[in-house]
């Protein structure tokens, strides 16, 4: 059996990861043809919703009035138009981005400004833009630029605020785009209840073009609306109760959380005696069976999400450990640059960004694919010269090396940080936004999802590298007897060079699959990444691929099941949930100092 | 007696010729982490020091002299500051210290600061419950911050639940004490209101991000955030990709301002909030005048970012810090820090952000509370502004219900006495 991979375990596992591989990725491009499908039930809405379009332009000026009465019902007119025009609109028009900019003769005109800008004597100008479309609002042919003290504030009030922000949402129930019309039928259904999105609620969760999730989420904000209606008597209750039993049916985690309040409200209305004991009785049995339901499904929630997120913070740690199973691992290096090789990976991918030109505004996402082998190459050509310069001189003397590449960390930190100061930003690929709702209310993300991919190939790419090449051969008898292997031909200089560049390089990989989910910093390295890694390769057996992998999961998947855990109001947490998980490695050790997969025979004893 | 003159001549000369080309130099200390966990936050803070000396030496110096930082690096490791601090009053002999980001690392220095009665300029928001003769705090105390945004998230966005949730040490803990406390006297049943911690560097927010979702899913919940440093980036990004938006849940950042946007993917953070003094977005002639010269001292000294950098509060407080101090040995003539101390009480004084002044008494600063919402462009707009200055309380009001305060501490008899 060979040094690296010999348990029996990784060949049972292996196929087992493949299809796990490959189940991902297949989920990862499914919410991307959904995505487009989305697009389809747009143009009819918008060509109805232009017609009033008249009428629109005829209630705009009635907001400079300052009168509120006036104004609010401009805006439920407006509101009521559904022209999705008037969402960008309202939102300015909340924030305050909205101003009246009188003509010579006192008329009214309604625009838009978003910045100013300041010429060399300071004078401040307001370019404007039209208050529907958002193109620029030209006079003469050219953008309006008036001094911004021309400009009159027509903000609204606290109340009216409130107002348009409910109109926002009322409006987006006619978007074109999924995401905000799913936004907007969702957030009908929150406080403060809007009655008046009833109808368009309904037509929507009736409407068979319309998407599965947007209905359901329709007739959920329904039930949530008559939920949450005020009530001052038994058949108020009585009709409250009806909808929270709808809410049940569909496994309403938002109801859940209101439940809360109406038993509050039952208690109140007992209290100062407006329904007897024993109606307040039959209430206080047929929530008790609605609360017994979703908590139910709160809970399955619950363990499929820790689960995941389990498993995805595993594979996480994994990507950071895999470089470092090798260098250390195989070739007992104590390498404490490793966290800075995944560091340089982070930079390379930013740099990548900078080259492709990706912002978060105008996204090129082509660059993510092509920075994956950049930041590899990045991260082993520097590991190709740190073996070249540091530690070449140091195998065999494990306390020299740790110090030399501890050196060398902090050199690499303090060149970058020159380079780049403290405060970059990748911009993950616009794809990684959002998840994948593979059951109701567990939602995977897919920047998540992708990292799951990346580091079961990264694992499938080394273990091919390792057992099925001549190279990975000629490594595998280097490291198991270096004399042998050099008497019979294989110049284990070279192999040396090339394993601690594979390692490297993996390291690199990892960064670059970090920046999805996580900043970039110089410091990152020591901060955040060797301890995980030399945990994750400890625990799973210095020498052992499938220990990492299995150590990597284990750690992972333990800190989310004890994180959430709670003992009559204290919470376990992140700070509690490390020391925890510590303690329990420790333990560990004890018990197997060599880790999960301990090497055995012969190979046990040289170590 | 002829050769005694002339020994005396020559030694006169000498004399004069060593003391008039020597202009006299005043040092002054910066004390901020250039390296470590809060240098994404302080390296600015530092850099922005550096702009005001540099403004302030081509305008002539302080009472004639020209002003020389001391910069040292305390990386942000806490016990250090109070090393780096000892460093530069005993063996540099500085006559102020600007410095400090983080409360933990303030607590750290202060001792040194009390006991070699030298004075700090504290620059960034903290939690209160301080007063210090030896320090000058530039930023806000909570009912100049953290206050003003609880009561914009209940009366404004119409929230009932609280979801606290911080960095583990001594700022977002006293914060959010301070913040239940609000919370309770406003009838906010004590369900309503969670509190979590994460260590200093946590990256993995997915629990914490599910757990807020949960407590969201009412739809009438915010979250008052009081992560600092690298941590927000990780945060933000699980929030995001867990598809949570402003409108689910807003959160009110007290520690994410224009600078920390820079390293953000910011449209999915549209909408989310933060409560400063300050925002780049202040409109005003000087405040246009500052962020030019900021950037374009950025560009000149070589500082990487360039001209992408931004302005913020707490580079506001820093840079107009420096000028609180220049201006009041200007008034007392002279360095003295006893004296200096006696000249910031009551100083008004102009600040890129507008007028401020500095209280007649407690240490801290009289400032504007505005309240922004995060744009596509990591710029803020600004929703919300105080009428006027709103006066700091050292010792919040609503853990020292009664008014009975603490003494404030140090000072030139060490026992808080003037």
């Amino acid at each position: 059996m060979s040094h690296l991979i010999p348990s029996p375990f990784f060949w049972k596992v292996f196929p087992l990861l493949n299809n796990f591989c490959s189940l991902l990725i297949f989920l990862g491009l499914i919410p991307v043809s959904f995505a487009q499908d989305k697009k389809v039930p747009v143009e009819t809405s918008i060509e109805t919703n232009t017609q009033p379009n008249i009428d629109l332009l005829s209630q705009l000026p009635i907001l400079a009035s300052g009168d509120d009465e006036l104004i609010t019902e401009a805006i439920t007119k407006l509101a009521k138009t559904g022209d999705t025009r008037l969402e960008s609109f309202f939102e300015l028009y909340r924030q305050g981005s909205v101003y009246n900019w009188p003509t010579e003769d006192g008329e009214i005109r309604i625009v838009v400004n978003l910045e100013t800008v300041m010429d060399d004597d300071f004078n401040e100008f307001a370019p404007l833009l039209e208050p529907l479309t958002g193109k620029p609002f030209l006079v003469d042919g050219k953008q309006a630029k008036p001094d911004l003290l021309d400009l009159e504030d027509i903000s609204p009030g606290r109340k009216l605020r409130s107002l348009v922000n409910s109109s926002k949402f009322l409006i987006r129930l006619f978007s074109p785009d999924y995401e905000t019309r799913i936004s907007g039928v969702k957030k009908c259904g929150d406080p403060p209840f809007m009655t008046e999105a009833m109808t368009s609620l309904q037509d929507i969760s009736n409407d068979k073009e319309e998407e599965e999730k947007i209905r359901w989420t329709a007739s959920e904000s329904i039930a949530l609306i008559g939920f949450g209606q005020k009530s001052e008597d038994f058949e108020g209750l009585t009709s409250r109760m009806d909808a929270l039993e709808k809410l049940s049916l569909l496994n309403s985690l938002r109801a859940l959380a209101r439940i809360d309040g109406f038993e509050k409200d039952v208690e109140a209305l007992e209290n100062s005696e407006k329904i007897n004991s024993k109606q307040s009785a039959t209430l206080y049995k047929r929530i008790s069976k609605v609360k017994k339901i979703l908590e139910s499904h709160k809970s399955s929630v619950e363990l499929a999400g820790n689960l995941f997120r389990g498993l995805s913070y595993g594979s996480v740690l994994i990507l950071i450990a895999l470089g470092l199973a090798i260098t250390f691992g195989l070739m007992g290096v104590i390498n404490m640059a490793h966290g800075e090789l995944v560091m340089i990976g982070a930079y390379a991918t930013y740099e990548v960004q900078m080259y492709f030109g990706h912002s978060p505004e105008n996204s090129v996402n082509e660059y993510y694919f092509f920075a994956l082998p950049i930041a590899f190459i990045a991260s082993a050509a520097v590991g190709l010269l740190m073996e070249k310069f540091v530690v070449r001189h140091l195998y065999n003397r494990p306390l020299e090396s740790l110090l030399a590449t501890w050196g060398v960390s902090l050199l690499l930190i303090q060149l970058v940080r020159l380079r780049y100061g403290d405060n970059i930003g990748v911009n993950a690929p616009t794809w990684a936004r959002g998840g994948y709702e593979i059951s109701q209310d567990v939602v995977l993300p897919f920047a998540r999802l992708y990292l799951l991919a990346l580091s079961a190939a990264c694992v499938a790419f080394i273990y091919f590298i390792i057992r099925k090449t001549r190279k990975g051969m000629l490594i595998r008898a280097t490291m198991q007897n270096r004399d042998m292997a050099s008497s019979l031909g294989v110049r284990t200089r070279n192999v040396d060079r090339f394993t601690f560049a594979l390692g490297s390089g993996i390291a690199g990989v990892a960064g670059y699959g970090w920046t999805i989910v996580g900043g970039v910093t110089p410091d990152m390295g020591t901060k955040l990444f060797i301890v995980d890694s030399f945990l994750v390769v400890v625990a799973g057996g210095v020498g052992e691929l499938a220990g990492v992998l299995c150590s990597g999961l284990g750690i992972g998947v333990i800190t989310k099941l004890i994180e959430p855990l709670e003992f009559g109001g204290f919470i376990i947490g992140p700070v509690w949930g490390k020391v925890i998980l510590l303690a329990l490695i420790v333990a560990f050790i004890q018990y197997k100092p060599a880790g999960l997969f301990a090497p055995k025979g012969r190979l046990g004893d040289k170590k | 007696m002829k050769k005694n003159k002339l020994k005396l001549a020559i030694v006169a000369l000498l004399g004069l010729a060593f003391s008039i080309p020597q202009l006299h130099a005043v040092k002054i200390g910066v004390l901020h982490s250039l390296s470590g966990t809060m240098a994404i936050s302080e390296t600015s803070l530092k850099d922005v020091v550096m702009m005001a000396v540099k403004e302030i030496n081509e305008a002539g110096g302080v009472l004639g002299e020209k002003v020389e930082a001391v910069v040292v690096d305390p990386a942000s490791d806490w016990p250090l500051f109070a090393e780096k601090a000892k460093e530069l009053i005993t063996e540099e002999k500085v006559a102020v210290t600007f410095g400090c980001w983080t409360s933990v690392s303030r607590k750290s220095c202060l001792p040194v600061f009390e006991e070699e009665n030298a004075l700090l300029f504290y620059p960034v928001q903290y939690e209160g419950e301080e007063q210090s003769l030896n320090v000058f705090y530039t930023a806000a105390s909570p009912n100049q911050q953290l206050v003003p945004a609880a009561k914009y998230m209940a009366e404004e966005m119409g929230c009932k639940k609280f979801y606290l949730l911080g960095t583990d040490y001594v700022f977002p803990r006293t914060a959010n004490k301070v913040l239940k406390a609000y919370l309770k006297a406003q009838g906010v049943p004590d369900e309503n209101v969670m509190e979590e911690y994460t260590p200093f560097h946590h990256q993995d927010y997915q629990t914490i991000v599910s757990k807020v979702k949960e407590f969201a899913a009412s739809g009438d919940a915010c979250i008052l955030s009081t992560i600092n440093g690298d941590s927000n980036v990780p945060f933000y990004k699980e929030f995001a990709n867990q598809g949570l938006t402003s409108d689910d849940c807003p959160i009110m950042a007290f520690s994410v301002s224009e600078d920390e946007l820079r390293a953000m993917d910011v449209p999915p953070l549209v909408g989310h909030l933060a409560a400063w003094n300050y925002f780049q977005s202040v409109k005003s002639p000087e405040n246009a005048a500052f962020v030019k010269a900021f950037k374009k001292f950025c560009v000149e000294s070589g500082l990487p970012g360039g001209a992408k950098r931004v302005t913020c509060d707490p580079i506001e407080a820093a840079y107009f810090g420096v000028y609180v101090w220049k201006a009041a040995v200007e008034k007392c003539g002279s360095f003295d820090v006893d004296k200096v101390r006696k000249a910031v009480y009551g100083l008004e004084f102009d600040a890129p952000g507008g007028k401020k002044s500095m209280h007649p008494t407690n240490q801290h600063t009289l400032k504007p509370v505005y309240i922004g919402e995060i744009l596509k462009n990591g710029q803020f707009k600004i929703v919300y502004a105080s009428d006027g200055l709103v006066s700091p309380d050292s010792y919040s009001s609503y853990l020292w219900p009664d008014g009975d305060f603490p003494k404030p501490t140090g000072g030139p008899n060490g026992d808080g006495s003037l």
